[in-house]
């Protein structure tokens, strides 16, 4: 009986002791970190970015612009699929664009010594939103980011976005023109882009606004003094500053376009003619007996280009192993594309550069690029080395081109955004050209122009305008 | 209540009449309980109309001399039925006694596991007894309960082996998910938790709800406590609802212990197949084409030599196999379920063990499941002031080749995909070679079923212990300290691969998923009963208790196998681990006062105080009360008569409060190992060389409030006719205000959730449950019950500005949403329509409809639900059946849109190869006028692929509404004459059926019940890629020594 006392009067002194609000202070997550250092979260949104960006939009949509012939589940016919539009949307709103700002708030907050740091945030940020307002035309963007002020924020215009996607910019550079000689926060090891080198990123600014200005002018040639005066400032202008997310190649960082025909189909995409280029795409590149065709395309039967919406056989033209293959960098932006600009302002009588000159300094640059230039390791090449050309093949295929048009500037803008999805895409309908045939059993009357709003921003916000047809043209296409 | 009507009445009426009358004599006899035939002691044996009596023993046995021949002997016990059997020339009289009708004097228990008199109970609370749970015994207790009882709606995921199934009890209340009832067992809470491996986006493994590892064979009863105010002094945990299991125990058995043993054997079919069509071939528009399965728009099958027959590829005619050939890939099931027990008890101590085991093969080829559960239960005496209780179960469940549902994992085997007209499964029975390829793929890009059904495992082990430990202490009468700890330990195990070679994942991957969970809890507490008068009695009770969940979890992704089928990380090229871990503490402060006048008026109110570890420290304290009463109206007012026996009112308040998730309050960073990305081809941390952290997609809430639900109960109980008729109604009212939410908000905001205390929930609902004898002879009787319950919940206003909250996103554009002023809502892309005639409008240049504006289609929960349970005896032979009735709801099936799409079924042959023109449509003039839509579509296959754009749901959204036959009994307790001189004490056999015919369905070709999410969400009205649900029948043999 004794020990049955003894043993409620220690229940009871257990309930006492548990009585206080140190039993009750447990819920911090032993799993989480309260703050957290740029070096760490600007990794996860640049890869995140490339993640979802090739794996998604590069499987999906590169046949929209008909680099590919056809990707699995693509928009081509006009109707985009809700996981589609929903993953991207999240991905570049959420995940990108909210670690950014939480990012460049953390920096701004730091005073000027995280300079550097905020402005690789805004340059991302500009990035992102130049994407989402390729892909959807409106996005919110003013009141975008500030769920405490705005819970439904209101859909921009892409005017709107563009501009704001230069103002952005502008204030990333001053930003990285007013860093501090001393103190400044050490980024070297979360910037895997330019490992914290700040000049380099004022450069990809500078480049990412002249791309953005050269879409703004197709509807409003009022930007030109704003053009003349951004390529008077530095740019990307050498192969070794492209702006680029590097793969190694190894489990866990392949390149999507490679991983889906490993994961899905076989060994390589030559066996297995899982991506092949299009009619236009192989015609424009073999037409003019580039040698990039070399590089680009694996055809022993000559067999051509691929109609739209149609996968390769074993007879047609597939893309190379060269390309596909999983250390194949996404890249975000050549010097070609800045040249390619030039000729073409130039030519179109903004500048007073040589069109010619910039035509071929852009050739030379892109051709050295896929041919010399870019990150490849003859390990990863599945069936053998890394494909190379030689200065002389370059040089001489330079040479043999006939003098610039403006139809050769937007060809070979084409072909500079070389599988890139929102580029290649964005190349098309800015230039109109090459001309693309309406793919067949479409239910739209030219290629995709849009995408549709994702049904989750649709039910939670409010101010999501309804959706237009496929084939409606944004903003900056000519009307 | 319904307890009684099941009770059988033939011993009212077994014996006839007799007027003769002779000498002194000895009659002796056995009385037992009908419930259970367990022996009842202490029971009043009188001869009517003398002073003649005795008791009968510990045994139930009783001996009584007689002056005279003939005589009625009265058999009384409190709480029973009192008994008058003529005695006539027999020496030999056994009486079964049962419970009494009239005095409504059932036990039920209540919170905390305190039995109560029915008739005290102040609110609504069903019982139901260990044979309606085993009549056909399922392997999941929860779908045991479908339809018995009120008040009550189930969900389960299909046919999948081992699936889980949701329980709502009063519907819908909460829009933050908190709409899970609260196990009890043997007093203590047990986890319901489900926890799915994968997501619904890149392939669901659904596996069981904690709550179904109850035996149902070791339940002698669930009591399920409907309201707030029943479940008041559980606390916050029992909002949604209480489900107190009582487990059996020892009884006295005439000195020598009781074995049991009942075996089932069961056999699984599919419960309904598709329409498949027949007629037309593999292939797109006339052209055969074997290179995708499921999509016959193909030739019409006429015999036809073709190239490429599917799988072997080779030259031949073309022909059509029966039913798709789904009848030669689905396999028949087979369950074995044993059950031995051995129990006894004398006057100090009662003791049960139990064994059994669940061997089932699924219907899904090579899917297996085997739990084995030990359970001991004990209690002894050990002296008047003294006792003590416990009570272990361990539950081992193995399982293999679940099927994976959803989308995106290669190993989704479904009606809507994999079969075609022309596909025969017998062509790729083969499915590896000698070198461990995989052989006969069914394309080049999709794979064996059988391949994947093989060589690809899904597989789980869960080890679950279940323990409680009570003392109970009297220091002086009627004062019980009882203190009470309960254990409940899971440890579940999961494994899945892709062999090498499986297309989507070519070069092999593994997933380990490990987690534990446990919850400890402790419970102190006293209660005191006094006569305060005769007719006035008190009784009080407090306690305390201390609650702790921890959840711990870890896995790893082994990716890109170099040796095939080495599951080490080690021999895989990437590898990617993962944990999780929360914990939380609830403590709360309780108790309850009772007051009974002349036991037809009881008053009960009770208050209980939690504090919560994951709410603000400063916020963490919450107090609720409720208050409920019972009065026996017929008693009272003394009105009771032949036709009316018995009358009660019952009413209660409760306000409850509820706590949250942990870790809602903090801004998080977490690090990151993968960078999601489509086809799960992934990126991961480090990539080269970089570690990653990501912020919270959830806004988290430093100020959250608790949540707060009020309730109002009324209801009545009503018999008739000395019990023969009886109904029970209920009308109940609730509001859930404040409730925790993350709300989904638009992603534009640069997060994807906001923690908040918002919105309000009403629900509102009747239960009527009506019973009746609707036939009774000496050897016939035929009782019925009819379940009747509504319940509407209104979302009444959601967060400033929020006009619609997403509770559940589904596939195909179609969500699970609150909005207010209406129930929660499947949302979903519509066809634009014309306003003025609601004909969808064609796009005047294809010939095809045109989506319009997402809008929501109507409730996914059902108007009404009911359960028609008829049960018909006959000396030892009884049959029952359940039908259930469900009104109302809507679901959108994927499963349907696959098969229309694909041309698979009956309806998409209509004028094939016709001119087709969507006749419903109409076409705008420009003008704001319309006409019938004139433009044909290419043809049927156009048709049929347009109304599936990738966005519009309309076409497959569909009233959920259905009939079906639920369960069939039939058992035949074999007369006791047959054994007497055996060791064997009674044989009973039985056949089973569940889940028998679908009666009534305005959902084509699949299970309107089929969903896609398991019991751990709150999604409804979605079903894509669903295992198909099975059919079953079985044979029960039980004999007990």
């Amino acid at each position: 009986m004794k020990n049955i006392k003894i043993y409620l009067l220690s229940l009871v002194l257990i309930i006492v002791s548990f009585s206080c609000d140190d039993t009750l202070d447990i819920n911090k997550d032993p799993l989480a970190a309260t703050s957290a250092d740029p070096n760490v979260v600007l990794p996860y949104v640049i890869v995140q970015y490339s993640a979802r960006s090739v794996s998604e939009l590069g499987t999906r949509i590169t046949d929209v612009s008909q680099q590919m012939s056809a990707n699995f589940n693509s928009p081509l016919n006009g109707n985009v699929s809700v996981f589609l539009t929903g993953n991207a949307w999240s991905m570049m709103y959420a995940l990108a664009l909210g670690n950014l700002k939480q990012v460049e708030e953390d920096a701004r907050a730091a005073g000027a010594t995280s300079n550097n740091v905020a402005a690789i945030a805004e340059i991302l940020s500009a990035m992102v939103f130049y994407d989402i307002t390729s892909i959807w035309e409106n996005g919110p963007y003013t009141q975008a980011l500030d769920g405490q002020n705005y819970p439904a924020p209101i859909f921009d215009n892409q005017e709107t976005i563009l501009r704001g996607v230069v103002a952005k910019l502008d204030d990333a550079m001053m930003l990285i023109d007013n860093i501090p000689t001393e103190g400044v926060f050490n980024v070297a090891t979360g910037d895997m882009i330019y490992g914290g080198d700040m000049t380099m990123w004022r450069k990809f600014a500078n480049s990412l606004k002249i791309r953005v200005l050269m879409m703004i002018r197709n509807r409003d040639t009022s930007v030109d003094s704003e053009l003349v005066a951004a390529l008077s400032q530095p740019v990307i202008d050498s192969n070794d500053e492209t702006a680029m997310l590097i793969y190694s190649g190894q489990a866990g960082a392949q390149n999507a376009y490679h991983n889906i025909v490993t994961s899905f189909f076989g060994p390589d995409n030559q066996s297995q003619q899982v991506h092949g280029p299009s009619e236009v795409m192989y015609d424009l590149v073999t037409g003019n007996n580039d040698p990039r065709a070399s590089l680009l395309f694996y055809d022993p039967n000559n067999g051509g280009g691929n109609e739209p919406g149609t996968f390769p056989d074993p007879n047609t033209a597939v893309y190379s192993n060269n390309i596909i293959r999983p250390d194949f960098p996404d890249v975000w932006f050549t010097p070609a594309e800045i040249s390619f600009y030039r000729a073409e302002l130039a030519l179109k009588g903004v500048t007073t550069e040589d069109a010619q000159a910039m035509f071929d300094q852009g050739m030379s640059q892109v051709l050295s690029f896929y041919g010399q230039d870019i990150p490849c390791a003859d390990g990863n090449v599945v069936d053998g080395p890394c494909l190379r050309l030689s200065t002389t093949e370059i040089d001489s295929y330079i040479n043999s081109l006939g003098a610039v048009t403006e139809n050769s500037i937007y060809e070979q803008q084409y072909l500079e955004a070389l599988l890139r999805p929102v580029l290649a895409w964005n190349t098309v309908r800015r230039n109109a050209y090459p001309e693309l045939p309406t793919p067949p059993a479409s239910s739209i009357t030219t290629y995709l122009k849009r995408f549709t709003y994702p049904p989750d921003e649709v039910s939670s916000n409010p101010n999501t305008p309804a959706n237009e047809a496929t084939d409606t043209p944004m903003w900056f296409e000519k009307q | 209540m319904k307890k009684f009507l099941q009770l059988s009445f033939m011993l009212l009426f077994a014996f006839a009449f007799s007027e003769s009358w002779a000498q002194e004599r000895t009659v002796t006899g056995k009385v037992t309980s009908v419930d259970d035939g367990e022996s009842l002691p202490g029971v009043n044996v009188v001869v009517k109309g003398t002073t003649t009596g005795t008791v009968t023993d510990f045994d139930g046995n009783y001996t009584i001399s007689l002056p005279q021949q003939g005589g009625i002997l009265i058999f009384s016990f409190i709480g029973l039925a009192t008994q008058e059997v003529e005695i006539g020339s027999r020496s030999v009289i056994d009486v079964q006694m049962s419970a009494d009708v009239k005095q409504l004097s059932e036990v039920v228990v209540t919170a905390l596991g305190l039995e109560k008199e029915a008739r005290t109970v102040g609110y609504g609370i069903s019982q139901i007894n260990s044979e309606e749970l085993t009549t056909a015994r399922e392997s999941n207790i929860v779908n045991s309960l479908q339809g018995k009882i009120t008040g009550v709606t189930i969900q389960n995921t299909g046919g999948n082996l081992g699936g889980s199934s949701k329980i709502l009890i009063r519907g819908a209340t909460s829009l933050s998910g908190n709409n899970n009832p609260l196990w009890i067992v043997d007093g203590v809470p047990i986890n319901d938790e489900q926890t799915a491996s994968g997501s619904r986006i890149t392939g669901n493994r659904d596996f069981s709800n904690g709550a179904s590892v109850i035996n149902p064979d070791d339940v002698e009863t669930i009591n399920v406590l409907k309201g707030a105010a029943a479940s008041a002094l559980y606390g916050s945990r029992a909002a949604a609802g209480a489900i107190i299991v009582t487990t059996k125990k020892g009884k006295a058995n005439s000195g020598k212990p009781r074995v049991t043993i009942n075996s089932s054997v069961r056999i699984d079919d599919l419960f309904r197949i598709p329409d498949y069509q027949q007629q037309y071939a593999m292939g797109s528009q006339f052209n055969y084409d074997s290179s995708t399965v499921a999509n016959d728009w193909g030739p019409r099958i006429v015999g036809q030599t073709v190239n490429y027959l599917p799988v072997t590829g080779e030259t031949g005619p073309l022909r059509a196999v029966e039913d798709n050939g789904i009848r030669d890939f689905f396999e028949t099931g087979v369950s074995l379920i044993n059950n031995l027990s051995i129990a006894d008890a004398d006057e100090r101590m009662d003791y049960r063990l139990s064994v059994s085991s669940l061997n089932q093969d699924g219907i899904v080829p090579n899917a297996t499941l085997d739990r084995v559960t030990l359970g001991l239960n004990a209690g002894v005496k050990h002296s008047e002031k003294f006792k003590s209780r416990f009570g272990v179960q361990y539950i081992r469940t193995v399982s293999g080749g679940t099927a994976a549902t959803g989308s995106n994992d290669p190993n989704i085997v479904s009606l809507g995909n994999s079969f075609s007209s022309n596909l025969d499964p017998n062509l790729y029975k083969q499915w590896i070679d000698a070198s461990g390829n995989q052989i006969n793929q069914l394309t080049p890009s999709t794979n064996n079923p059988y391949w994947l059904r093989n060589e690809n495992k899904n597989d789980r082990e869960d080890d679950r212990f279940l323990g409680n430990f009570e003392l109970t202490y009297t220091p002086i009468p009627k004062l019980n300290i009882i203190s009470r700890i309960g254990y409940d330990y899971d440890n579940d195990n999961r494994f899945f691969s892709n062999r090498v070679g499986t297309v989507q994942r070519l070069q092999g991957d593994y997933t380990v998923d490990k987690f534990k969970r446990t919850q400890l809890n402790t419970d102190l507490l006293a209660n005191y009963s006094i006569d305060i008068s005769e007719d006035l009695s008190l009784s009080v009770l407090s306690g305390f208790q201390y609650n702790r969940r921890i959840f711990e979890r870890e896995g790893l992704f082994g990716n890109q196998l170099l040796v095939p089928e080495l599951f080490d990380p080690g021999n895989v090229n990437q590898s990617v681990p993962n944990r999780d871990y929360t914990e939380r503490i609830l403590m709360g402060l309780y108790g309850q006062a009772e007051l009974s006048y002349k036991r037809w008026l009881t008053l009960t109110v009770t208050g209980r105080n939690d504090w919560s570890s994951t709410l603000p420290l400063n916020n963490n304290s919450y107090f609720y009360p409720s208050v409920s009463s019972a009065f026996v109206f017929s008693e009272a007012l003394n009105i009771a008569n032949n036709v009316f026996s018995f009358g009660k009112l019952r009413a209660s308040f409760a306000k409850v409060g509820n706590d949250t998730d942990p870790y809602q309050l903090d801004f998080r960073y977490f690090p990151v190992t993968t960078a999601t990305a489509q086809y799960s081809l992934n990126l991961n941390f480090p990539f080269n060389g970089n570690l990653a952290f990501r912020k919270t997609n959830v806004i988290p809430n430093a100020n959250l409030l608790p949540e707060e639900q009020t309730s109002y109960e009324f209801g009545t109980e009503l018999s008739f006719f000395d019990g023969r008729v009886g109904l029970d109604v209920s009308y109940f009212k609730t509001k859930n205000v404040n409730q925790i939410i993350n709300i989904p908000i638009p992603e534009s905001t640069g997060s994807i959730l906001r923690t908040a205390n918002v919105g309000r929930v009403d629900t509102e609902g009747i239960e009527i449950s009506l019973s009746a004898t609707v036939l009774q002879t000496s050897n016939f009787s035929w009782n019925s019950l009819v379940n009747f319950s509504h319940s509407e919940t209104k979302v009444v206003e959601l967060s400033d500005g929020i006009e619609r909250l997403q509770l559940a996103s589904g596939f195909s554009s179609v969500q699970v949403v609150a909005e207010p002023g209406k129930e929660f809502q499947l949302f979903g892309v519509p066809y634009l329509r014309d306003s003025l005639t609601n004909r969808p409008l064609i796009d005047e240049g294809t010939g095809r409809r045109i989506a319009g504006e997402g809008r929501s289609f109507g409730s996914v929960l059902p108007d009404f639900t009911m359960g028609f349970v008829n049960n018909f005896t006959y000396k030892g032979l009884s049959l029952s059946f359940t039908l259930d009735w469900r009104s109302g709801g809507i679901m959108k099936s994927s499963t349907v849109e696959n098969l229309q799409t694909g041309g698979l079924t009956a309806e998409t042959v209509r004028n094939r190869e016709g001119t087709f023109i969507d006749l419903e449509g109409v076409i705008a003039n420009g003008d704001g006028t319309v006409r019938d839509n004139d433009v044909p579509l290419r043809d049927a296959q156009d048709f049929w692929t347009a109304m599936n754009d990738g966005t519009v749901a309309e076409p497959y959204i569909f009233d959920a509404s259905f009939v079906k036959l639920r369960e069939i009994g039939i058992s035949y307790t074999l007369p006791s004459g047959l054994f007497t001189n055996s060791f064997i004490n009674g044989v009973q056999v039985g056949v089973e059926g569940r889940n028998l015919a679908l009666l009534y369905s305005k959902v084509p070709h699949i299970d309107p019940e089929a969903n896609l999410f398991g019991s751990g969400v709150d999604g409804f009205g979605v079903e894509r890629a669903s295992v198909p649900s099975t059919r079953s029948v079985g044979f029960n043999v039980r004999l007990s020594f």
